[in-house]
């Protein structure tokens, strides 16, 4: 008995680590640690032994049956951490199964970009009117009829009788517009920044008569220069880089006194001057504090309230900020998805 | 206005030790901006950009007298090298004898000053006045007509030369024009006047001159003139403004008459043309010199509160450094210390621009300069302002979109009347431009389907997997008043997508909030666009989708086919929610069974599927699952909230909905 007990044992021991695979080694288990396996016919068989022998052949099976549940065990480990189930062969280098991938439109990553840098220091977003009245878009801000300031913007006119109260009808040449119609709904403190279509009566390489521009406009007390500094030096570090500058210049605005001009240091020689840009810089867009009599056509106490607004072109900003080289403003609009789907 | 000034010719009049890519940084970061510096043999240019309101500072002894405000500031020095003007020999008087002048409303010239020059030799002006007008990019033609055009550059003064004995009877009436006058103007070109332009007419009555835009090519110089007479004006800024806009041309002189110019600036201009007239041709001038100036210039006054300054600028300067700042300019500053305050007389060349106080402070923080000023992050109180929700869903939908494959398409705003003709849109019933740009950008769009059409048809390379949107305004007249610009959402997938197209609008509008989205027929059988067996619209006013006629197709120049889904994203966002609602997890399993249907082909889906929810609470789902032939599979989960369903309650709600199926449509189960 003892040794049918030993040799089952040693069977059971190198048939296991001979396993080649999970199932081989549930087949042996089975064989046996199973019910009707061997060990279970040597117990099946322990009441027709002698007494005296029932324990000590009872123990050495306990005992060999924990060492074959062992042997099984590690059996188990082994092949599951060393298992040569897990090959097989693929060319890795075949085309992958890809999503879908759409494209936003180039103007839309810009807003999205351009908003979200303004709305994290306290900026609202607005749009307002596309076709607009003469008031808001020229008599509002400072431009009275005839005045030759209105040439700079070469304005489409809507073929519709004027209003005895706002003038003609026009598709807005700037965002400027907003600023009349932000003083119309909202008292001070005002932070808004306003991101809409314009139109111009202009086309070549640098310009499309629809286009987009945005304009931040800032009303509170004790608004200053230095307060506009600081916005356009955050949105340029924010937009172009950390190591861009801005700078202001005199300039002129109907609506704004004093007027200026923004650039931007140059992305390629930071400002030391070199072939792509005029000194060091590169012209922005407009800016300025707003004029008391616009102030004033919006209903705001000049006294009391000072602030600034500051206008660019969205397709002009972000061309100038990745330096996408896109020589032709006119390829945004031509809505040629060999363009659009580069981006 | 861009104007060209030669380096040299500025130091003839300023002194200082600042080379020119200095001089054009210090001017440029505190007055004007110099675009460019052109390099020209040994000579530099300087291209100036003057603004509307400056029109002192076109003209080399303007940027002279700026240069010496500013450079200073810099750390160069900077002086004036001779005075312009100089003393006069000449008498001014309000009638001579060599010419009779009437001028029939004061307005139109503010100041009308004449001088006559005898004895004149027409020839070429020296070289170096030749050159100096060729570097201003002006041709030189005659030593009379170069003069003109350098007191132009020189003083920023429009003039003009007559031949004396040209002018009808030595007589000159300046007035309005009258609709039909004529004139042919120096260039030989032939004008037909509109009323109100401002003229002058001979004693012969014919038209001699164009005031303040070109002279008349009857009195011209030539090289037989031996009288000349130099004529120095300013003219009304607007006559001469709608004068140019109506007759299509403008001049040089004209855009500097159009800002407004200081009438005070003739005499010096005046002086300065006898002396190159005696000096280059020979010429004696006649000592009486008209000049009809009926208002002269009074100095006016502008107080300022220094207050103000630190209110604008955000830094204190001192008066007394405001002064110094201001006095260079040509400001005259009486500082009252007690009040805080200073009162400034404006110089007559500044009149026009400097009006209120804040046009000081803009004088004194461009000389003080902009990059001088610190830069802080504005610290007031925040807008306690709602956002616009619109802008949250617009970017979802943008985004949701994209990430299912689509391109985003933004196309113009103004379309052609055949492109509103081809979609069934009456012309007469939408905005027009007047002055439109070209034929194909003339009306304001009511719809997104034209403009995408075209993308398609110009993408057809492409056109097998095409998916377009765009999310922006179309453009609906309202009476009275500005057009209401309506928010749309249209898509367009090229190929026989309709069911793809209904899954991505209803799995989009999910995103959003909303639900149970129904699709009816479209009704119409005369739509002009949309194919009325393949078309549904959307209940709740929401949009269509359906298929777009072929023949629509190819009047925009588009092949294949393509669905298009248009919504109204005015009402998809008065519905968008981000509310969830919480179903508490059933506890017990739901039973599915599939029931095949055999049912006439005009039965609609929707309807069965309807009419089989409604028999029972215990379902909670029909759905079609499968379509063959004439058999349509519905899918049924039935569950009870608080314990197992029993088959032979399925049973039961079973047999109903073959009834109900047969009752209402004459349907029946397959075999």
């Amino acid at each position: 008995m003892e040794e049918q007990l030993l040799r089952i044992k040693n069977q059971a021991v190198s048939l296991i680590l001979e396993a080649k695979d999970l199932k081989e080694l549930e087949e042996l288990r089975v064989q046996f640690l199973g019910k009707k396996g061997e060990l279970a016919k040597i117990i099946k068989g322990l009441p027709k032994l002698a007494p005296e022998n029932r324990s000590s052949i009872g123990r050495l099976t306990n005992e060999i049956k924990r060492t074959i549940e062992e042997t099984l065990e590690r059996q188990l480990q082994q092949l599951k951490t060393h298992s040569t189930q897990e090959s097989g062969y693929i060319d890795v280098t075949n085309p992958g199964i890809k999503p879908a991938q759409g494209h936003l439109h180039l103007i839309t990553q810009a807003i999205e970009e351009i908003s979200s840098i303004f709305e994290r220091i306290g900026f609202v977003r607005r749009r307002y009117p596309e076709v607009e009245w003469d008031w808001y878009a020229f008599e509002g801000l400072n431009m009275p009829q005839n005045h030759p300031a209105r040439d700079e913007w070469e304005t489409f006119f809507v073929d519709v009788p004027p209003s005895k109260k706002y003038g003609s009808m026009v598709l807005t040449p700037h965002t400027s517009s907003g600023q009349m119609r932000e003083m119309e709904v909202n008292r001070p403190p005002i932070r808004m920044i306003n991101i809409s279509k314009c139109f111009r009566r202009q086309w070549d390489v640098s310009h499309v008569p629809m286009f987009y521009q945005f304009e931040g406009l800032v009303i509170d007390k004790g608004i200053t220069i230095t307060h506009l500094k600081g916005v356009l030096d955050y949105f340029v570090q924010s937009f172009f880089g950390p190591k861009r500058k801005s700078r202001i210049r005199p300039f002129h605005f109907q609506f704004t006194e004093p007027s200026f001009e923004v650039d931007v240091s140059c992305g390629v020689c930071l400002g030391k001057g070199c072939k792509l840009c005029k000194e060091g810089w590169l012209e922005l867009g407009g800016a300025g504090m707003v004029h008391p009599q616009v102030l004033k056509n919006g209903g705001i106490n000049s006294k009391d309230y000072t602030g600034f607004a500051f206008g660019w072109g969205v397709e002009r900003t972000y061309m100038m900020k990745s330096g996408l080289k896109i020589g032709d403003i006119r390829l945004l609009y031509s809505n040629d998805l060999r363009f659009l789907n580069q981006f | 206005m861009n104007i060209l000034i030669p380096d040299s010719w500025l130091r003839e009049f300023l002194e200082t030790n600042a080379k020119p890519h200095e001089v054009a940084h210090a001017l440029s970061l505190c007055s004007v901006s110099v675009e460019r510096i052109e390099k020209i043999g040994d000579e530099y240019v300087y291209d100036i950009e003057v603004t509307t309101n400056r029109p002192d500072l076109a003209s080399v002894w303007g940027i002279t007298r700026e240069a010496i405000a500013i450079l200073p500031r810099f750390g160069y020095k900077a002086k004036m090298n001779s005075s312009a003007g100089g003393l006069s020999k000449l008498t001014l008087v309000s009638q001579v004898d060599y010419l009779t002048v009437k001028i029939t409303n004061p307005s139109l010239c503010p100041r009308f000053t004449a001088a006559l020059l005898e004895n004149v030799e027409i020839g070429p002006s020296p070289d170096w006045m030749q050159k100096r007008l060729n570097l201003c990019g002006i041709r030189a033609l005659n030593n009379v007509v170069d003069i003109s055009n350098y007191l132009m550059v020189e003083l920023g003064q429009p003039t003009h030369t007559f031949d004396y004995d040209k002018i009808g009877s030595g007589k000159m009436i300046l007035r309005e024009s009258q609709r039909g006058e004529e004139i042919t103007t120096l260039d030989g070109t032939k004008r037909h006047l509109p009323k109100g332009v401002i003229v002058i007419e001979d004693g012969k009555g014919r038209l001699i001159d164009l005031c303040g835009i070109m002279g008349g090519e009857n009195s011209a110089i030539n090289e037989k003139t031996k009288r000349v007479l130099l004529f120095v004006q300013t003219y009304d800024p607007v006559r001469i403004r709608h004068a140019c806009q109506t007759l299509s041309f403008r001049t040089q002189a004209a855009t500097l008459f159009e800002r407004s110019l200081d009438p005070e600036n003739v005499m010096p201009a005046l002086n300065r043309g006898v002396e190159l007239f005696e000096k280059l041709t020979g010429a004696k001038v006649v000592e009486k010199i008209i000049d009809l100036y009926p208002k002269p210039y009074k100095p006016k006054g502008v107080n300022l509160d220094i207050s103000l300054v630190e209110q604008v600028l955000g830094i204190k300067i001192s008066p007394q450094e405001i002064k110094t700042i201001l006095e260079p300019l040509g400001f005259e500053i009486l500082l009252q210390t007690a009040s805080h305050k200073l009162q400034a007389t404006i110089p007559s060349w500044r009149a026009d621009d400097i009006s209120i106080p804040e046009d000081l402070i803009e004088e004194i923080a461009r000389v003080w300069g902009y990059h001088n000023l610190p830069s802080t992050l504005p610290t007031g109180q925040l807008p306690n302002i709602t956002p616009n929700p619109a802008f949250y869903w617009e970017d979802k939908v943008k985004n949701t979109l994209k990430n299912w494959g689509f391109t985003e398409t933004y196309t113009y705003s103004l379309i052609s009347k055949s492109d509103l003709e081809n979609c069934g849109f009456e012309p007469q019933n939408y905005l027009r431009l007047s002055n439109p740009l070209t034929e194909e950008w003339e009306y304001l769009r009511p719809s997104l389907i034209p403009g995408n059409l075209k993308v398609l048809a110009e993408n057809q390379s492409q056109s097998e997997k095409l998916r377009l949107f765009e999310l922006s305004h179309i453009y609906l007249p309202r009476k009275g008043g500005l057009p209401e610009e309506k928010l749309i959402l249209t898509g367009l997938l090229s190929g026989e997508k309709f069911y793809e197209t209904k899954g991505i609008i209803e799995t989009l509008c999910g995103e959003l909030g909303i639900k149970n989205l129904s699709f009816k027929p479209l009704d119409s059988k005369t739509s002009t666009i949309w194919l009325s067996g393949k078309t549904a619209v959307i209940d709740n006013q929401l949009g269509t989708v359906g298929e777009i006629k072929p023949s629509v197709l190819e009047k925009f120049g588009a092949t294949g086919k393509a669905v298009v889904f248009d919504l109204d994203f005015t009402k998809i966002l008065s519905l968008a929610t981000t509310q969830k609602q919480y179903h508490p997890i059933p506890k017990y399993p739901p039973l599915i069974e599939d029931l095949s249907i055999v049912a006439p082909s005009e039965v609609l889906t929707a309807d069965i599927t309807e009419a089989i929810r409604k028999v029972s609470k215990l379902i909670v789902d029909v759905s079609l699952f499968d379509q063959f032939k004439n058999a349509r599979t519905f899918r049924i989960i039935y569950q009870h909230p608080q314990r197992n369903l029993k088959s032979e309650e399925i049973a039961k709600v079973r047999e109903k909905i073959i009834k109900v199926l047969k009752q209402k449509f004459g349907a029946k189960l397959k075999e």
